[in-house]
């Protein structure tokens, strides 16, 4: 994971216990990760600038998930974003890898699907 | 045995003497009444046993000296064996000696005994008699024996002196008693033949009165009764002609008794149109002696002075005497019982076709009709009734209601009809089931009312039974239908819920793989990450609970059971269906307010059909909320006692609302303003909360959107 030491991953997860067991896990892949409860609190904050990647969940209270993303899009950012998300949603998921998401993690998801998915999205693999 | 000291021996000897003087100072007590041989013999006995004679003998010179009376006492004890005849004789022979110059003390012997006698004078100058006490004993007598013995003699003497003295006055007191009843009886034997003699004289004197007054009265009997009669009373003699004419008659007929006495009947009471018909009944009865009128009770018509006709009740009898008949015709005016007559008959005309209308009522009634005693015992029942239960009416009056009520109804049955004969309450309604004569069962119910009784006819019981198995069967299907609806409404929210619970199961699923994998990570470094693990692991544990309870809830929420009622928290009951509910609401950006009143008192009912209600109104609010995108989507839930003793949950949106024709229309089954929806939600939740006895409304709000009402009493009710 030497590769990896110096990547920052940032979460944005409405739901407390994601935000509690994600992390562990990153890190324990090799990542340095910051959390935040919503999409306002991330924009608010200077993560964006060192993030390397985004995981980010679909449904959200006020902006949700691809609220975020057309965000990020509109300012330009090619900030690599994982979805995660607990509803099955062909539609949605279409709609987020049409506007250029790495993947879409119906939860629960593994381990190595989430390792997977950063792999492609840090260009790591 | 030793010796007791002679001082010792002294006091013994002087306690006894006290003793026996005791006992013999309380002999007189007893002498009450007695004669002197009574006194006497009982001094013998005392002294015979209290200084332990072998006799004591006494002879008083009573009635003269030629008969005296003698008196001896022997002891009981065997050894004296002496013979009470020869020791009378013997002492007889000495005593005649001379008495007055017998020594204090003499030794004699009897038989085989020498006895040492003791003579005692009874009286100062022996003038009563004397006494002698003798005994073998070589002491006797000592100092202290001899002045018990002279004690006891003295005192028996005083008593038999005091007996004789009473004896002399009772015989004078006797004797003068004898002579005034004597001569009491003389006078009163003069008495009784004087008053004889009077007596005789007076029945004399009384019966020559009765005889006057007994004349005297038979006119005046003959006369009052003639005039106090209330019937009239015409007597005739052998022509025909009127001899009396009472004053009855002469109210009656109008007739002034002077003026008819002397005319003939048949000219003055006979009508004209019976007079040829009386005239020779009348020749024909005096010719043969028969009659067709004589003793028996007759109706006929008679005429009166003002020439009415009226009709009479008639007797005649004809008179016993010697020479030519006469005859008596006692007549009574009928006119009134005529009339009374006619008013019962019309009366009972009246209460026949009553009767028969009450019967007839009773006959085509469209309800069952049963009478019974206050034992329950049936009277009389209607065909509905027969029908109902495919007993005839005769099989019924042999039956009692319980006879053919089912077991298990009959005690609630027994009780109500209790306290309506006790008069507890006039009238009751029950629902029961009867077993028909052909085992079937119907469901009936019945009003029973306790008719009171009357001097004529007792009280009695009026049941009015309905068949109601009908009504019941459909009720049962109704409510299957009922249950079938709600159970689809259950699967129809389901359906829409189908994301949410996808959500609220799948984020706990996700916490446990990624706290796991990161649990397996920490234990696969070198060296283990053993405190992260630990922490992980505990995650995992929790998010398992988690999704396990999430479950739990959705199941019992969807699965169809049947209803169950228990007390429950409606607080707890809004805040797992908002649980359920977050996600979506989150999703469709809907925000949620709640206001949970607290202590809120706990509901009766099926928990799962109450949350149901619940979901289905929010569910609607946010449907309502789904369009609106120019004002914030608030949906407010709030929970309140109520007034009454009940509980309101309130559900308020800030949707598009309700036009006056949506609101009328609202709870009406297939009614639904949702192109998806199949319009039975809220048709459904009404007759749910119904069954609760409770109220589900919705009033439009003064800004926009709407609001529902749930108000449910609390958890006392009980439920049909």
């Amino acid at each position: 994971m030497k590769d990896a030491q110096a990547l920052v991953v940032v979460v944005v997860d409405d739901d407390e216990s994601v935000r509690e067991s994600l992390p562990d896990l990153l890190r324990e892949f090799g990542f340095t990760v910051l959390t935040f409860s919503s999409a306002g609190e991330f924009l608010a904050s200077d993560a964006l600038g060192r993030a390397r990647c985004l995981v980010l969940d679909v449904v959200m209270p006020g902006m949700s998930g691809i609220d975020l993303q057309k965000e990020l899009k509109s300012r330009g950012s090619k900030l690599p974003i994982i979805f995660i998300t607990a509803q099955k949603d062909e539609a949605i998921r279409k709609r987020v890898l049409d506007q250029g998401a790495v993947d879409v993690l119906l939860k629960p998801f593994s381990d190595t699907a989430l390792r997977d998915a950063l792999s492609k999205a840090t260009g790591g693999a | 045995m030793a010796a007791e000291p002679e001082s010792s021996a002294e006091a013994r000897h002087l306690r006894r003497c006290i003793n026996d003087l005791v006992s013999v100072l309380a002999l007189p007590a007893t002498w009450t009444g007695g004669t002197p041989s009574q006194i006497l013999s009982n001094s013998l006995d005392a002294l015979v046993s209290l200084l332990r004679l072998d006799f004591a003998y006494a002879r008083l010179n009573e009635s003269s000296r030629a008969n005296p009376t003698e008196i001896v006492r022997v002891s009981a004890s065997e050894e004296s064996r002496l013979q009470p005849e020869e020791l009378r004789e013997k002492l007889r022979e000495w005593l005649e000696n001379d008495e007055r110059k017998l020594p204090a003390v003499v030794s004699e012997t009897f038989g085989a005994h020498a006895i040492t006698l003791v003579p005692v004078q009874l009286g100062l100058h022996a003038e009563i008699g004397m006494l002698v006490a003798g005994s073998r004993r070589t002491d006797f007598p000592q100092q202290t024996e001899r002045l018990v013995l002279n004690v006891a003699v003295n005192q028996a003497a005083i008593g038999m002196q005091e007996a004789n003295l009473l004896s002399a006055q009772r015989l004078v007191a006797s004797e003068l008693d004898q002579r005034v009843v004597q001569r009491t009886a003389e006078l009163a034997a003069r008495n009784e033949e004087l008053k004889a003699e009077i007596a005789k004289r007076q029945a004399v004197a009384a019966r020559l009165r009765h005889e006057e007054e007994e004349l005297l009265r038979s006119e005046a009997h003959k006369a009052a009764i003639l005039d106090s009669s209330l019937d009239c009373i015409v007597a005739i003699d052998h022509e025909g002609r009127i001899t009396e004419f009472n004053p009855a008659a002469e109210r009656t007929f109008g007739y002034e008794r002077a003026a008819v006495v002397g005319k003939l009947l048949g000219d003055v009471i006979v009508p004209p149109s019976l007079r040829a018909r009386h005239h020779s009944g009348f020749a024909r009865h005096l010719i043969t002696g028969e009659s067709r009128v004589l003793g028996r009770r007759l109706e006929m018509t008679a005429l009166c002075a003002d020439g009415r006709e009226i009709p009479v009740e008639l007797t005649i009898t004809r008179i016993r005497q010697e020479g030519p008949p006469s005859f008596t015709g006692y007549l009574r005016d009928i006119t009134e019982r005529k009339l009374n007559e006619d008013a019962l008959l019309e009366t009972h005309a009246k209460l026949a076709r009553s009767e028969e209308r009450w019967r007839s009522v009773f006959e085509n009634s469209a309800v069952g009709v049963a009478l019974s005693d206050l034992n329950s015992r049936l009277i009389a029942a209607n065909p509905v009734f027969e029908k109902m239960l495919g007993y005839t009416e005769a099989e019924l009056r042999e039956m009692s209601f319980l006879d053919f009520t089912v077991e298990e109804d009959r005690e609630s049955n027994r009780a109500m009809v209790r306290e309506l004969v006790e008069g507890k309450r006039r009238q009751f309604q029950i629902e029961k089931r009867y077993r028909r004569k052909n085992g079937g069962v119907v469901s009936v119910r019945n009003t029973v009312s306790f008719v009171a009784g009357t001097e004529k006819q007792p009280g009695f019981l009026l049941a009015l039974s309905e068949d109601v198995t009908e009504r019941h069967l459909a009720e049962e299907a109704l409510n299957e239908t009922r249950n079938e609806l709600a159970h689809m409404a259950r699967v129809t929210a389901l359906s829409t819920l189908t994301a949410a619970i996808a959500h609220e199961v799948n984020q706990p699923l996700s916490g446990i793989v990624t706290n796991a994998s990161t649990c397996l990570r920490m234990l696969d470094a070198d060296p283990p990450n053993l405190a992260g693990a630990s922490e992980t692991a505990r995650r995992t544990i929790r998010d398992g609970n988690r999704a396990s309870e999430v479950i739990a809830r959705l199941r019992t929420l969807f699965s169809k059971s049947e209803p169950t009622f228990e007390t429950f928290d409606l607080n707890d009951a809004v805040k797992e269906v908002l649980a359920l509910s977050a996600a979506e609401m989150q999703r469709n950006r809907i925000v949620v307010q709640s206001e949970l009143a607290a202590a809120l008192p706990l509901v009766l009912g099926d928990r799962i059909q109450i949350q149901q209600v619940i979901l289905n109104l929010v569910r609607n609010a946010w449907d309502a909320m789904s369009v609106v995108n120019d004002r914030p989507r608030e949906l407010s839930i709030r929970t309140e006692h109520d007034g009454n003793n009940g509980v309101c949950l309130r559900v308020k949106d800030s949707g598009v609302g309700m036009d006056a024709e949506v609101e009328k229309k609202l709870f009406q089954a297939f009614h639904t303003t949702k192109s998806d929806g199949m319009g039975i939600g809220l048709s459904v939740s009404r007759s749910i909360v119904e069954r609760h006895q409770g109220r589900l409304w919705a009033e439009r709000n003064e800004g926009p959107g709407a609001t529902f009402f749930l108000a449910i009493p609390a958890g006392t009710n009980t439920f049909v």
